[in-house]
């Protein structure tokens, strides 16, 4: 949800910016934007699909994981006069990397996890364990490669969505909005 | 009936190829985002 509202509020910001300047405002124009069809295809079977999800063995969805990024990253890099898509990038690769260092999937650590669900909940999760049927792994801290890479960030306590998110997942959102701003374009002073 | 189709297919006229074209950047957007994401809201735990 919080990468979505990027999109959105990068959306939005970027429209005004362009009536602002008296231009007409349009989507990045990205190449290869078939790329990150293929590229979703196996998280969509692996993670959203109620259907396919169920039948992913814990490996298999790893590997979808990590194969679907590579072909994110190789997207980021075809598109890479584009402004803000460097930090996409960015965040892109610090999530693989401790996905990559973490058996395929994302730490989330019990502490945290106890922000999402109810503490009986987790305590039918043992340490090492899928958290349902997402990208996270539940892994105590010290169990934790490159724990600060991990989903550690939480929202404000009186927002009533709460959503764990690594510094990974800020970098992607940062470089979305951005991206939607400037439609790709380097900003130009008026 | 007859009335109906003809307004529909006018109006389906008027959806400009340039409108489809945006929608589908956006969805791509979308898989983008999720795709190189990985929040967590525990929202499918236990289900």
């Amino acid at each position: 949800m919080i990468l979505l509202a990027s999109i959105l509020a990068g959306g939005l910001a970027g429209f005004f910016y362009a009536r602002w300047q008296k231009h007409s405002w349009s989507i990045p124009p990205f190449r290869y934007l078939w790329l990150i069809f293929i590229a979703f295809l196996p998280q969509f079977f692996a993670f959203y699909l109620p259907a396919t999800r169920i039948w992913y063995s814990d490996s298999l969805a790893a590997l979808s994981l990590v194969s679907s990024q590579i072909l994110i990253l190789i997207f980021c890099w075809l598109n890479r006069r584009l402004a803000g898509i460097w930090i996409l990038a960015f965040g892109t690769a610090l999530n693989l990397l401790v996905i990559v260092a973490n058996d395929g999937f994302m730490p989330i650590s019990p502490g945290t996890a106890g922000h999402l669900v109810a503490q009986d909940t987790l305590q039918t999760i043992q340490e090492g364990g899928r958290f349902g049927y997402g990208k996270d792994i539940l892994l105590l801290p010290e169990n934790t490669s490159l724990v600060w890479l991990s989903d550690r960030f939480l929202l404000p306590g009186w927002c009533p969505y709460q959503v764990a998110f690594s510094g990974g997942d800020i970098l992607i959102a940062a470089g979305m909005f951005w991206l939607m701003l400037t439609q790709g374009q380097p900003l130009k002073a008026k | 009936m007859k009335n109906a189709l003809t307004q529909l297919a006018l109006n389906v006229q008027k959806i400009d190829r340039r409108h489809i074209q945006f929608v589908l950047a956006l969805l791509t957007l979308v898989m983008l985002v999720l795709g190189a994401g990985a929040p967590e809201d525990g929202g499918h735990v236990g289900h």
